[in-house]
């Protein structure tokens, strides 16, 4: 089964960090995730983690000005096995937490050799 | 792969992680301190399901919290409390490799849990701050959690919460003065707050069962919490204990399977939990010793005789009229003369009920109240007063705070 890449992405103008969960909230969390997790247990290849502070590295080092800091555009990753593009876009749709108001997954096929 | 962690997992490990470490730096830091517990469940959410719930959770979490609220100090540059904090943390909190000794976790949580508890209430606090802190740093809830369940604005939570962390920073006090016994003066208004908490959930008209099955069970883990502890468990503890599962035990009969509220006399009796009457009723025997007889034993002893009554009929009125005679003396109040009124009617007739009640002036709080109208024209009806039963009814019903209460009140008055 082909592999993608999940890459979980602030969207433009969203606010990725809203009101803090509560106790309660993220014990309800903690369990939706374990749910979708057993559901989809087959296809997760790698459950990836939150992604930190990032700089895009260049072959000359780089001018003054903006640098490309990546943890601004990306939260976290994971990789899954789905038949299709299609496939492998609805089990990140219903990871908990990845899409939600100001962020959303951008899913891209790992291509293989052969 | 991720073990289960028990029910209310996340908000019995905030109270006491937020405990144990103001315990070690001081109850000024309590914001502080919230925010690390809070920043560490967050990242055991993030870590755990992805690999995997760690041997021991609550020292995982302790680390992290700790880490963290050490992290944020360091970042603000007050160096001269880290310097102290550090002692503290080489010599007790973790090993070389900075794992936190099960053993030092499992020992003092009960300690920790019990000072947070007596910290919250201060008497210089309004006993609604007392309540709102208690709810927030002991049982994990968030503002918006507090403000639903005690009917009232987040606005308002904030605002109480506010002015009690504001006091817990001005008194200041150092870890070493955080010791039980100097604490233990206040154990009147820590019993009085879970009372409180106790009631906030059994007499709530909030329409979610759930909910104030919540702040009961809350009520019902402190008051054992107190219980337990050589500092707190006096006859008064075991007495409030004792009416938390006595009551607690009948609450499964009070709604039927559609949320409506049913009367004592509607209730299945065989729904009532009869183990939660056990333990009640073993508590109360322990609160049975030394001299005092305050309204907690009143209470619960009002509580046994309505679990131990096979049938509303077989109910010893004569007894329930005593103790609210005694609760009378010993916390006057018209809405226990109000209850005795009801009992007395029961036990001799609506017309000495009705010759209790008259002549007592009710305050406002209780004349605004569905329940003053709601028992004269019970009683007024019992006794062929139809107009004078049809005039308060109607003021009863008017006043009746949730449809629930609304249905009972027009089934009882019909």
């Amino acid at each position: 089964m082909p592999k993608y890449l999940c890459l979980q992405r602030a969207l433009t103008g969203g606010q990725p960090q809203g009101e803090r969960p509560s106790p309660a909230q993220l014990q309800e969390m903690y369990g939706k995730f374990n749910a979708w997790r057993e559901k989809f247990k087959d296809n997760l290849v790698d459950l990836g983690g939150r992604l930190g502070n990032g700089r895009l590295a260049l072959p000359e080092s780089p001018p003054d000005g903006p640098f490309v800091e990546l943890k601004e555009l990306v939260g976290g990753y994971m990789i899954v096995a789905a038949a299709s593009l299609d496939e492998a876009i609805a089990i990140a749709r219903e990871c908990p937490g990845v899409v939600r108001p100001g962020s959303g997954v951008e899913v891209i096929e790992i291509l293989s050799q052969g | 792969m991720t073990a289960e962690l028990g029910e209310h997992f996340f908000r019995r490990e905030y109270g006491r992680l937020t405990a144990m470490i103001v315990r070690r730096v001081g109850v000024h830091h309590l914001e502080a301190v919230e925010d690390a517990v809070q920043t560490a469940l967050v990242s055991a959410l993030e870590s755990w399901p992805r690999s995997s719930v760690p041997e021991n959770p609550s020292a995982w979490l302790f680390r992290v919290a700790h880490n963290h609220f050490v992290g944020e100090l360091r970042r603000l540059g007050r160096r001269a409390e880290l310097a102290k904090l550090r002692v503290a943390e080489s010599a007790e909190l973790m090993d070389a490799e900075g794992n936190v000794p099960a053993a030092f976790l499992a020992g003092d949580v009960r300690d920790d849990l019990l000072r947070m508890l007596f910290l919250c209430c201060d008497e210089a606090l309004p006993v609604e701050s007392q309540l709102v802190l208690a709810l927030k740093s002991l049982c994990g809830f968030d503002v918006r959690e507090i403000s639903e369940r005690l009917f009232t604005t987040e606005a308002n939570v904030y605002k109480r919460l506010g002015r009690a962390r504001q006091r817990l920073r001005d008194v200041w006090l150092e870890p070493g003065e955080l010791e039980l016994g100097e604490l233990a003066s206040r154990l009147p208004a820590v019993q009085a707050i879970v009372y409180v908490l106790f009631t906030e959930g059994y007499l709530s008209s909030h329409a979610e069962g759930a909910i104030r099955r919540e702040l009961c069970d809350e009520a019902r883990r402190l008051a054992t919490l107190l219980a337990e502890h050589p500092v707190s468990a006096t006859p008064e503890t075991f007495a409030l204990l004792s009416l938390i599962c006595l009551h607690g035990a009948r609450m499964p009969a009070r709604q039927d399977g559609s949320g409506g509220l049913l009367l004592l006399q509607e209730q299945d009796r065989s729904l009532w939990n009869q183990s939660d009457i056990e333990v009640g009723l073993s508590w109360l025997a322990r609160s049975a010793q030394g001299a005092v007889f305050s309204r907690y034993h009143a209470e619960a002893g009002i509580a046994a005789e309505h679990c131990l009554a096979r049938s509303f009929a077989e109910t010893r009125w004569e007894r329930i009229v005593e103790s609210y005679a005694l609760l009378e003396r010993l916390a006057p109040s018209p809405i226990h003369t109000l209850n005795r009124a009801v009992a007395l009617a029961e036990w001799r007739g609506p017309a000495e009920a009705l010759a209790l009640l008259e002549g007592l002036e009710p305050p406002s709080w209780l004349a605004g109240s569905y329940l003053w109208f709601a028992v004269l024209a019970d009683l007024h009806g019992r006794s062929g007063h139809t107009e004078l039963a049809a005039l308060h009814g109607r003021t009863a019903l008017a006043a009746a705070p949730s449809q629930a209460v609304k249905t009972a009140l027009e089934r009882r008055l019909r």
